[in-house]
């Protein structure tokens, strides 16, 4: 098995003032080649930090970091050309130009001559039907289109690697599927050999990838693929109990409750309800229900569920993956 | 083709294309950089020729004027252009994006001076076109050739120093903004747009000669206005290329180390800042 990513306990602190944020904290990774690597985690737990130093956009404060075989410090030059990078969220390009115009820039950037940089182009529509948007200029076009163009871009120079920063962040769940197609696509027809994807969207990961990184400040806390992970809490219960969102700020009596390993609350504003997922050490389910009617808590449904991701966070850390920290 | 010269064209001529690329066809989508390229300096061009009829200065003044005003513009585009626009680069994300691939930064800054300078010729142009035809400046042409040196070495050894300014973009962000604001007037005052620099003591008149835009508005003046050929500007050819052999080295130095030094504290991809 050939590893493509390799990290050796790589620490990056931040300083301000008198001030130190440890971002990475001894963070070792292999990635083989040939698969999509997930880093799995909530805001700031590390994984744009980690991503930026492997794309040689930052400097590690300690330890080493390898990708394809390149040092990321000592061999940055040859690190960057076979990679490419692209961040969801992100706008990089030039809005008065168009689509089209845009990478044919980013073509001569990569080193790619004008005639290359076309026929490139025509390969990456095809891939990612970029057609409806081509010629029109990049400040007119919507987000979606903004996040194939930002992939299509990410493809002009047939990168090895393929770094994945929260790839559908902000896209409407039909574009989000697209482009999670796109990159299953890009590793089955081996036109990327290994794609290393950071998300904080726990279906996202489940459905893409080989191999998974849980990571919570800047620590890496599990690896594994997705059952593995998930057979972490084979021991455990998943419910999810539907209540009143009015009813949500009393929710917090589970805690009284030993066998509550630990639960997640979504709201869903528009229905008024909320859905708490918790992860039960034993079937103890009547009488928290029990307890939350006493309570005067209105219990809408329970469902049990199987094991997801999130849960594997939850068991892991204590709190689910789009909490905040307290 | 050696493996150093096909580096260069693929490199860094390429990308520096391209920039200029994205500089010309971005700058001329929207006809509104007439008004700020030409219209305005001409105004400015104007009253300031303006003043030196109604003073009485000598009719060669205008020429000074002239040749002043179309070579500051390319002081502007290649020395403050380049930092200006890497500021914004880095705010907008797109210098994050260029970091990624293995081209050089200072092909991404060649790029923009090139592409500022489409634009600048223009201005130039309308400002030696108003000049001779409104103002009826005369110039000798017979000493073209070697104005054309003396401007060519005067923009390489600026090329050098915008390489060095730029750095404070990156590292400082907005401070290096008011930086070059700060850096501005005296250099402006220094390097005699509207007047001769001989008119300065001589204390002055060397620290003139570090400016490379000093020397060469000097050298082009000299060549057109009064006739003066190689004989006369030689020095002015040999501390040009002196400042252009000088400069562009340190000025790469001054820049590696501070994109290194962005690399290590973040700064490189903070924005905001």
């Amino acid at each position: 098995m050939l590893i493509t990513i390799e990290t050796r306990d790589l620490v990056r602190i931040f300083k301000h003032g008198d001030k130190e944020f440890r971002a990475l904290d001894k963070v070792s990774i292999q990635v083989p080649e040939g698969v999509i690597y997930g880093l799995l985690g909530p805001n700031g737990a590390g994984k744009t930090t980690l991503i930026r130093i492997l794309t040689t956009l930052l400097l590690p404060s300690d330890g080493d970091a390898y990708v394809g075989g390149y040092h990321v410090v000592r061999d940055a030059n040859k690190v960057r050309k076979i990679i490419n990078l692209v961040s969801g969220g992100e706008r990089p390009g030039y809005g008065i130009l168009t689509v089209r115009e845009n990478l044919m820039y980013y073509g001569q950037v990569y080193g790619l001559s004008w005639g290359e940089t076309k026929r490139r182009i025509e390969e990456v529509n095809e891939l990612l039907h970029l057609d409806e948007f081509l010629d029109k200029r990049l400040n007119s076009i919507s987000t979606g289109m903004m996040q194939k163009y930002a992939l299509a871009r990410g493809l002009l120079n047939h990168p090895q690697i393929l770094f994945l920063d929260e790839p559908t962040l902000g896209l409407d769940v039909q574009n989000a599927r697209h482009i999670r197609r796109v990159i299953k696509h890009l590793i089955e027809d081996k036109e990327i050999r290994t794609i290393l994807l950071t998300s904080h969207y726990m279906a996202e990961v489940e459905e893409l990838c080989d191999i998974v990184s849980i990571i919570d400040r800047g620590r890496i806390i599990a690896t594994g693929s997705p059952d593995e992970l998930r057979k972490m809490v084979k021991d455990e219960i998943i419910y999810n109990i539907d209540v009143r969102l009015s009813d949500i700020d009393r929710i917090r009596i589970l805690r009284r409750f030993r066998t509550v390993v630990g639960y997640t609350i979504k709201t869903r504003q528009l229905t008024g309800e909320a859905r708490i997922r918790m992860i039960l050490s034993g079937e103890d389910i009547a009488r928290i229900i029990r307890t939350l009617e006493e309570e005067n808590i209105h219990v809408l449904r329970v469902t049990r569920d199987e094991v997801s991701l999130e849960d594997v966070f939850l068991r892991l850390v204590g709190r689910g993956l789009e909490d905040e920290y307290e | 083709m050696s493996n150093r010269l096909s580096w260069f064209i693929n490199r860094f001529l390429r990308p520096a294309f391209g920039r200029a690329y994205v500089r010309i066809k971005g700058g001329n989508r929207e006809p509104s950089w007439i008004l700020w390229e030409i219209l305005l300096p001409l105004i400015m061009i104007t009253s300031v020729i303006w003043a030196y009829e109604n003073m009485g200065a000598p009719e060669f003044f205008k020429g000074f004027v002239i040749i002043g005003g179309a070579m500051m513009s390319y002081w502007y585009n290649v020395l403050w252009g380049m930092g200006r626009t890497l500021y914004w680069e880095k705010e907008t994300g797109n210098l994050e994006v260029f970091l990624l691939s293995d081209a050089p930064l200072p092909s991404l800054l060649l790029g923009m001076a090139l592409g500022g300078m489409f634009n600048t010729t223009l201005r130039s142009i309308a400002v030696i076109i108003l000049g001779v035809v409104v103002f009826k400046a005369e110039f000798n042409v017979d000493y073209l050739p070697l104005a054309i040196l003396i401007f060519i070495l005067t923009l390489v050894a600026l090329y050098g120093v915008g390489l060095a300014l730029s750095g404070l973009h990156i590292v400082y962000g907005r401070m290096g903004v008011r930086i070059n604001e700060l850096l501005d007037e005296p250099i402006m005052f220094l390097s005699g747009q509207y007047y001769p620099i001989s008119t300065f003591p001589m204390a002055l008149q060397y620290i003139a000669g570090l400016i490379p835009l000093a020397v060469g508005l000097d050298g082009v003046r000299r060549a057109l206005l009064f006739s003066e050929g190689i004989d006369a500007l030689w020095l002015h050819v040999l501390v040009l290329f002196i400042l252009m052999i000088v400069f562009y080295p340190i000025g790469l130095r001054i820049l590696n180390k501070i994109v290194e030094r962005g690399r290590m504290d973040g700064r490189l991809i903070l924005r905001w800042i």
